[in-house]
This record gives structure tokens, C-alpha cells and sequence, in this order.
């Protein structure tokens, strides 16, 4: 096989080698087509400091811009006018809004994963990654944060939502999980604001080093904390990540619980049931990680960035895909078969409402999406074909929205009292809203992109042979180059050593 | 930190211990002999049929929890394709590979149960059958004396049925039986043969394998616990029991890759690093997983407050039983997560290995809380919580009893005894595995 040749370390892997294959014992490099890390640096920087960017980008940043300006319209005609103008009305008063602030919240959850968990796990891979992944959730938690703003009808209370000590003595009800959101969603938007910009420090400083403008030098500069990348600087980044990342950690399971927690502790049929809070969880990932490939699967095409997000990056993240499906799926199976187990009257009614009743087609849109058509990527074919892979996470994105759709209205619009039945029918500001919110998160997304760097360069390199200490060069004769002159970080940066067995195998 | 690992010695004399394992074994043997014979003698000698046989039950699905555990921790390893995790996968490996035998202690009491309680009886004699443990297992004596409970359990009488229960125990441990023989044949065979052929086809079974392993851990924990309490149901339950498995299996996992190392084997192949991360397996899964789990489940049914949920939690809220469960959450969660949650405590051997028994024995009590308490009965004639909860007062949890301690400890030692047969006739680390050299080479950064 020619490409496990490749796979020794000692030859430069060629740009567009097929690293999914991984023979044990031998791992596969995830930098592609590269000898040194001035190369990464460059390939990472072009993209910022190129005067032009490519036509696709200005299509895209101007639908986001339309989509921006009709949520503007939208909310704003919301707040001058009321709630009213959204479907809501007994006995579903929570649908889109609720259904988008779950789902962008769910969005973000790839992003720390990703950050966090898959750090402390040692998945090197996820260096290509974490960058716009954590980017994604700054942008998808911002999204989120507009609808239990908006949703609360007199907008200008909005700030009641927080503790805040006042002369009526009123405060915030507690024991309700809306509030426990608060505190859950601005913790973590917090945390992952702090743990994204710690991640840029070394970055930017390559930038502002590298930036021919005063405007900038000036503005990269202010940003990179007057980072040097001395051994100082880098033990002390090491240790801030490390802690971090292990902050991080538990938010990734309790921000979604506690989403989760706004619908179980009721007594709701289809909403109280204890699985919810990993279920969330899975749900969250799963959705997240189809995200991270709808964005990664344009960009490394349109930016030049294949070498950094290579198909086993890609290949890893349909797996994910794949696993945390198959835990929805676990979780609407159990939902499902306990419905029945418990023979509790009510909550069997709303588990065959939700497949037959007048929301079938919602659903079984979720199930398709969700459960059916990620069973493809248990085929090597599916998972690193570009076209099959974009499809299938974009569905997935329309299953999870529809999950926290069908949740929210099929056990409201059904419930306990059948007189008062009814069924939901968006308005056109609903509808507005929702693809509104698409637009803001584009617009964030598309300008990140163009103006910071959208891999997280340091990190990359420490993932390169060339950062190990016993890297002896390649088989070609390179030169091993020193990090300094070619941006921040490598070598002295390699939180992890590649670590590349050298014995050909085991006696 | 120097490279001198690179040059571990992967020679008999570091990679088995055949001899001394022996030995131990042989002491294993007559300790769960004696001890099973006392449980035996004390449970005859207590005469409580239903006592007894949910005693056997916690017993037996603490060494289930163990090998089921191990199994995991095997089959995850190769479905990421996990490199640290070699130099110690073989003790995972050889605590699963108990599956193969463990249908025995269970299915044959089971099927006994079974057909006696199937066999025609005159009217007023009670014969011992499956409702020794599973009231279901006898709808007219529900009828009887439960007739609220009678009517819900009827509506699943197609699930929790004698034929059914047995046929998908019979299913359960077939998957199991399979899974260990799969991976541990596979993973000792090429100790011999070499190469990475092994390590390829195990990756590729490996995501299907756990897709039935997780079936079938769920409906084993609703078959099995829950159904004790066949009007009770959380859809939680089957990761909850999953959770036991992994406290259980990862503990027993690090202790015995501690004691194999204190026979003087595995020199410089487990090092520091990899306690370390089996440390975090357990704190992961163990303490801090659990706990989510744990309190998913109690808060959403605390605070939703449906009787028909809520039962099942008073049970264990009752007399003794209050104390048992704040054990539970002290010893489970609240001291074991102070204690190991520096990385010196996990790198250490000794505070590792005290750490990893004592998550053991508390999987033991978790396994206890959930089988034994009972609801009580006249539940439902209660007015208050107070009167109830003065009225049950006494409750007994027995747990430190000689009985207890008898059975569980004499099925751990019968557990014991043949993990060590299985230790002493193989290498005790994975000797041709491609990734051993990553493996002994990993460092903690």
C-alpha cells in the first residue's frame, strides 16, 4: 500500500493522501501536504490578510445580512406589538421560540465537546477542528439567548430573568428550572467565551507580527495581550487551558440538563421522563457535530485549508455523528417502550399521538433525520464522501430542530384536557425569527471567518511529528525550523508530543 | 522523564505470572467455598425464601456488574482505536471473559423458579416459584392482596411474562457469552499470531458489539430491578445500572493490574501513567457520571411528585433505610470525589488501590439499594408522609449482616478465583498488540 509507506513519519505525507486509512500501530498524520510549520501559519493567515476573498463568501454574507435585517423586523414588530403576533395561544404557549433557543443551544454543544472533552480525552484531531467549533457555540449560544429574551412579552423586563436585589423585594422564582437556564446558558456562555479567547492569545500575536496595516497591527495587538511566546507565557497558557478544559467539562452535560430540566419536572405527559437529561445531552452533540460539518465541509473548500481539516477529521466527526444518533435513538426507543411498560394511560396516548396523531409528519421528519439516515455513516463510503456527508448533516440539523419541535408542541397541543385541544400554526414573524436567527449566526460566522484565524495554529503544530523532541526530520532532508520566526507556537508549544513509535513493531 | 520504557521487558519472566497466580487461586477456592457454604447455612437457617433469593440476586449481579464493566472498557478501547489503554487492557479483558460462565449461577436457579413455579399446585399450598422474586411472576396472588397493582401489571402481562423472562435471559447472556469469547479469544490469540489482523477485525465488531451491549445491559436491569417493583418505571434505569457496571468493572480492572503488579510482573509496561488514567475512568464513571445519573433520576421524580413514581423512592427513604441511602451518596460520590480528584491519588498505587476497593464495595451497596427495600405495604392507607414514615421507622436494611457480608464476599472470591485461572493460563498484557509500544511510551502531560 502506497500510503502506509507515508505513515512511517519519515516522508513528507503528500497533500491529499487518503489519512483515514490506519494501519494499528502506525498512526495516521493530520497535517497533510506540509514539511514544515511556516507552511501551517501561511495557510492560516492567507486567509485574513488576503485584500480579496472568494465571491461565495460575499453571497453568503449577504443572505445572512437580508436574513439579519428580517429578524430585526421581526422582533421588533414583536415588541411593539406583543407575543400575539407569534401562533402561540392556548394550549400551546411555547413552539418556535422555545424550539429555537433549544436548538441553537444544542448547536453549541460541539464546540465544547470538542474543546474540552475531546482535549482531556487526548483526540488530537480535534486541533484541526476546535477553533470554529468553539466560534460556532460563542455564535449559537448568542442565537439562543435572543428567544427567552424576546419570548418573555414585555422585553423591557427582560433583566427581571436575573436576581437582581431591589426595593419591591421581588425576586425570581428559585425552584424553577427557567431560572436554573439563566444561570446555566450565561455560565457557559462565559466559560466558553474565556476558553476561546485564551486560545487565540498566540494566534493573534502570530497575526499582529505578521499584519502589514497599522489599523491591523493595532487591533490584533490589543487582543494578543502583548503575548511573546516565552516559556513563561506558554506554561502559564498550558496550565490556563488544562483548567479550563476541565471547567469546561461539566458544562457540557450540565447546561443541556438543565434545558432538559425545563420540560421533565413537569408532570406533562412526554416531558416528564427521567432519560431526558443525557438524552438532551446526546441530542445536543449530535446536532452540534452536524453543524461543525455543514460549516467545515465549505470552508476548507473555499478557504484552502484541506491539508488542516483533512478527511479523517472529517471521517471522526460523522463517526460522532453516528454514536450520539444512535444514543437519540436509544433514548426515543426507551421513551417509547416505558411509555407502554408504565401503562399509564396518559403517557401511552401521547407517544402514539406523536407517531399518529396530527403531527405525524413532524415526527417522522425526526426520526428519518435523526435516527434512520445517520445509519449510513456506519459506511466508510458515506463517512468521507464530501457530498453525502453535507447532505446527511444538513438533515440532521432539520431532524434536531424538529425534535425539540415535536417535543414542545405535540405534548402541548395535546394534553390532558381534550376541550381545550388545538393545534399550532406558525405566523409569518415565527417563521421570520426563525430564519433570522440563521442569518445572525451567519453573519458572526462569516465575519470570524474573514478576520481571525479559523484553526487554532499553535494547537495544530503541536500535533505535527515536528513537534516531538525526537523528531530527527524527514527522510527528504528538511531542515527541523524553529517555531520563532514562523508564528507562534510548535515545538515549544506542543502540549502533547505527535508521539510516533519508532520500532517497526512489537517481538 | 527518561525514554528507558521504551526498552520494557516483554519477556515471560514480566508478562506472566503463571505460578504465583496459581497460588492464589488456590487459596480463592476454599474461601468462597466456606463462605458461600455459611451464606447457604444462614439462609437456610433464617427460612426467608424471598429474603434469600433477593440476597442471591444482589450477590450475582455484582460479579454481572464486574465482568460487564470490563467488557466495556475492552470494547471501547478498540471502537476508538485507544493507544494508552493496551499495557492494561488485559485484566479488562479477563474480568469479562467471565461471561462466558456466569449464565450458570443464574440461569439454572432461574429455570428451576421457573419450573416450579410452572408445575400444578393444589390450591392454598404455596410453591416456590419466579414470584419468590418478581411478584408478576404470580397475578393471582396479586390479584389478591394487590389489586391496584393487579390491574396496571396486567396491562403489561405480554412483557413480564414467565416464558418471555427466561427466553430473553437466555438472550442476554448469549450476547454476553459471545462478546467475551469474541474479544478475549481475539485479543489472546494474538499474543501468539501477531500482526494487526486481530486488532483490525476486533475495531470493526467492535461498534456493533456495543450498540448490544447496551440493549442488552437495559433491558437486563428493567428485566431483572426493576421488574421487582413491576409497577414502577424510569426511563433512566437501564443507564443507571450501566453506571454500576462501570464502577464496578473499572475498580476491580485497577485493582487487579495492582496486584499483578505486586507479584513483580508487568515492570516498567504499566507505569504511574496508566493508573493514572484508569483513576479517571473510575472518577469519570464511577463518581461523577453516577452522580449525574443519579440525581437525573431522583430530582426529575422528586420534583414532578407522581405517586405512581414516587413509591419507589420512599422504599428507600424508610427507617434504616435513610441512613443507607445518605451512604450512598456520601460513600458513592461526596468523599470518593475529594479524595481522588488530584492526580497524585490516582498515580499513586496505594491510594489508587484503596480508592478502587472502595468504589468496589460501594457498587456492592448501590447493587443492595437497589435490589432489597421493599415497598411497604399500606402504602396507599397512609395520610401523610410523616405517619407513614413514623409507621416504618424500623425498617431493617440489612446489609452488615453475616449473611450479607457471607454471600457477597463468597460469590466475589468464586469471581475471583476464576479470573485468576483465566490470568495464570495468559500473558498479562496484550505481548504483540500493535500499539503496546504507544502504549508503554504514553505520558500524562
Amino acid at each position: 500500500m502506497s500510503a502506509s509507506s507515508s505513515m512511517q513519519g519519515n516522508t513528507v505525507p503528500a497533500s491529499g493522501m487518503d489519512n483515514t486509512i490506519e494501519s494499528p500501530g502506525q498512526r495516521a498524520p493530520l497535517v497533510l501536504g506540509t514539511g514544515d510549520f511556516h507552511t501551517v501559519t501561511n495557510q492560516v493567515c492567507r486567509v485574513t490578510e488576503h485584500p480579496s476573498v472568494p465571491m461565495a463568501w460575499y453571497v453568503a454574507f449577504g443572505v445572512s445580512l437580508m436574513l439579519l435585517g428580517a429578524l430585526g423586523i421581526a422582533v421588533n414588530y414583536l415588541i411593539f406589538t406583543g407575543v400575539g403576533v407569534w401562533g402561540l395561544n392556548n394550549p400551546v404557549m411555547w413552539a418556535f421560540d422555545i424550539t429555537n433557543f433549544v436548538f441553537w443551544v444544542g448547536i453549541g454543544h460541539a464546540g465544547t465537546l470538542i474543546s474540552a472533552i475531546l482535549f482531556l480525552f487526548r483526540q488530537k484531531w480535534r486541533t484541526g477542528i476546535n477553533r470554529f467549533a468553539e466560534a460556532m457555540t460563542i455564535f449559537a449560544v448568542i442565537c439562543a439567548g435572543i428567544f427567552p429574551g424576546i419570548h418573555v412579552g414585555r422585553v423591557w423586563f427582560a433583566y427581571w430573568l436575573f436576581p437582581i436585589p431591589n426595593q419591591m423585594e421581588m425576586w425570581p422564582q428559585f425552584r424553577s428550572p427557567l431560572l436554573w437556564d439563566v444561570f446555566a446558558v450565561s455560565t457557559y456562555f462565559t466559560v466558553s467565551l474565556v476558553f476561546w479567547y485564551i486560545g487565540l492569545i498566540p494566534d493573534l500575536a502570530t497575526l499582529r507580527d505578521r499584519a502589514k496595516g497599522t489599523i491591523q497591527q493595532f487591533a490584533y495587538g490589543l487582543f494578543a495581550l502583548g503575548w511573546r511566546g516565552s516559556a513563561r507565557h506558554w506554561h502559564r497558557y498550558e496550565v490556563a487551558y488544562l483548567l479550563l478544559a476541565a471547567l469546561a467539562t461539566p458544562l457540557v452535560l450540565s447546561v443541556h440538563s438543565v434545558v432538559s430540566f425545563d420540560f421533565a419536572v413537569s408532570q406533562l405527559p412526554g416531558w416528564h421522563t427521567t432519560i431526558f437529561p443525557p438524552y438532551f445531552v446526546a441530542g445536543a452533540i449530535f446536532s452540534g457535530f452536524a453543524m461543525v460539518v455543514t460549516l467545515a465541509v465549505p470552508a476548507r473548500e473555499l478557504f484552502g485549508l484541506k491539508d488542516l481539516i483533512t478527511m479523517r477529521h472529517l471521517d471522526n466527526m460523522n463517526k460522532v455523528i453516528l454514536v450520539t444518533g444512535c444514543m437519540v435513538g436509544y433514548a426515543y426507543s426507551m421513551e417509547f417502550f416505558i411509555a407502554w411498560y408504565s401503562g399509564a394511560p396518559y403517557e401511552q396516548f401521547t407517544f402514539i399521538n406523536r407517531a399518529f396523531g396530527q403531527y405525524w409528519w413532524a415526527y417522522w421528519i425526526m426520526v428519518s433525520c435523526n435516527v434512520i439516515t445517520p445509519q449510513l455513516f456506519w459506511f466508510k463510503k458515506v463517512r468521507t464522501s464530501i457530498p453525502a456527508m453535507f447532505v446527511l448533516s444538513l438533515f440532521v440539523n432539520v431532524g434536531m430542530w424538529f425534535e425539540r419541535y415535536v417535543i414542545i408542541v405535540s405534548s402541548l397541543a395535546n394534553d390532558f384536557l381534550p376541550t381545550s385541544w388545538d393545534e399550532f400554526i406558525p405566523t409569518w414573524v415565527d417563521i421570520a425569527t426563525m430564519l433570522g436567527a440563521f442569518g445572525l449566526f451567519g453573519v458572526l460566522f462569516l465575519l470570524f471567518c474573514r478576520y481571525l484565524p479559523m484553526i487554532a495554529i499553535a494547537e495544530v503544530k503541536s500535533v505535527m511529528p515536528e513537534a516531538n523532541p525526537h523528531w530527527e526530520g524527514y527522510a527528504k532532508g528538511h531542515a527541523h525550523h524553529g517555531g520563532a520566526h514562523h508564528g507562534h507556537g510548535g515545538a515549544s508549544a506542543g502540549s502533547q508530543p505527535a508521539f510516533q513509535d519508532p520500532r517497526p513493531g512489537q517481538p | 522523564m527518561s525514554h528507558s520504557h521504551d526498552h520494557a521487558d516483554l519477556g515471560p519472566s514480566n508478562t506472566r505470572a503463571d505460578a504465583a497466580i496459581a497460588r492464589i487461586a488456590g487459596r480463592l477456592l476454599p474461601a468462597a467455598v466456606v463462605l458461600l457454604a455459611a451464606a447457604a447455612w444462614l439462609a437456610w437457617k433464617g427460612g426467608d425464601a424471598n429474603a434469600t433469593a433477593k440476597l442471591y440476586l444482589v450477590s450475582f449481579s455484582f460479579i454481572l456488574a464486574i465482568s460487564l464493566g470490563g467488557l466495556f472498557f475492552t470494547m471501547i478501547q478498540f471502537l476508538t482505536r485507544a493507544g494508552w489503554s493496551v499495557a492494561v487492557r488485559r485484566p479488562a479483558e479477563a474480568l469479562a471473559s467471565n461471561l462466558r460462565w456466569l449464565w450458570i449461577p443464574f440461569m439454572l436457579p432461574l429455570l428451576w423458579l421457573w419450573w416450579k413455579g410452572g408445575q400444578h399446585h393444589d390450591a392454598g399450598t404455596h410453591a416456590l416459584g419466579l414470584d419468590v422474586l418478581w411478584p408478576w411472576a404470580n397475578l393471582e396472588h396479586m390479584q389478591q392482596h394487590e389489586p391496584a397493582e393487579y390491574e396496571n401489571v396486567l396491562k403489561k402481562a405480554g412483557w413480564l411474562d414467565p416464558n418471555f423472562f427466561v427466553l430473553r435471559a437466555a438472550i442476554y447472556f448469549a450476547v454476553w457469552a459471545v462478546l467475551a469469547t469474541i474479544f478475549f479469544k481475539g485479543s489472546t490469540s494474538q499474543d501468539t499470531v501477531g500482526g494487526t489482523a486481530t486488532t483490525d477485525r476486533l475495531q470493526k465488531l467492535s461498534g456493533p458489539s456495543i450498540i448490544l451491549f447496551g440493549l442488552t445491559v437495559t433491558f437486563a436491569a428493567f428485566d431483572w430491578m426493576m421488574s421487582l417493583t413491576p409497577t414502577w418505571f424510569s426511563t433512566m434505569f437501564g443507564v443507571y445500572f450501566f453506571t454500576v457496571c462501570c464502577t464496578a468493572g473499572f475498580s476491580a480492572m485497577a485493582l487487579v493490574t495492582i496486584r499483578l503488579q505486586s507479584l513483580g510482573a508487568l515492570k516498567g509496561i504499566v507505569t504511574r501513567e496508566h493508573l493514572q488514567d484508569l483513576g479517571k475512568y473510575i472518577f469519570a464513571f464511577g463518581i461523577v457520571f453516577w452522580a449525574y445519573i443519579g440525581f437525573s433520576q431522583y430530582m426529575l421524580i422528586w420534583y414532578g411528585n407522581i405517586p405512581e413514581e414516587t413509591t419507589w423512592f420512599m422504599a428507600r427513604q424508610m427507617g434504616g433505610w435513610t441512613t443507607f441511602s445518605w451512604l450512598l451518596i456520601a460513600g458513592h460520590f461526596v468523599v470518593p470525589f475529594v479524595f481522588m480528584i488530584s492526580r497524585w491519588m490516582k498515580r499513586w498505587n496505594v491510594t489508587l488501590a484503596v480508592a478502587s476497593a472502595w468504589m468496589l464495595f460501594m457498587s456492592a451497596v448501590d447493587l443492595y439499594w437497589l435490589i432489597v427495600p421493599v415497598i411497604p405495604a399500606g402504602l396507599a392507607d397512609a395520610t401523610t408522609y410523616a405517619e407513614l414514615a413514623e409507621k416504618h421507622k424500623d425498617a431493617p436494611v440489612g446489609f452488615f449482616t453475616l449473611a450479607t457480608l457471607c454471600s457477597i464476599g463468597g460469590m466475589l472470591c468464586l469471581f475471583a478465583w476464576r479470573t485468576a485461572r483465566t490470568l495464570s493460563r495468559n500473558h498479562l498484557v496484550p505481548v504483540r498488540d500493535p500499539r503496546l509500544g504507544e502504549s508503554i511510551a504514553f505520558q500524562n502531560i
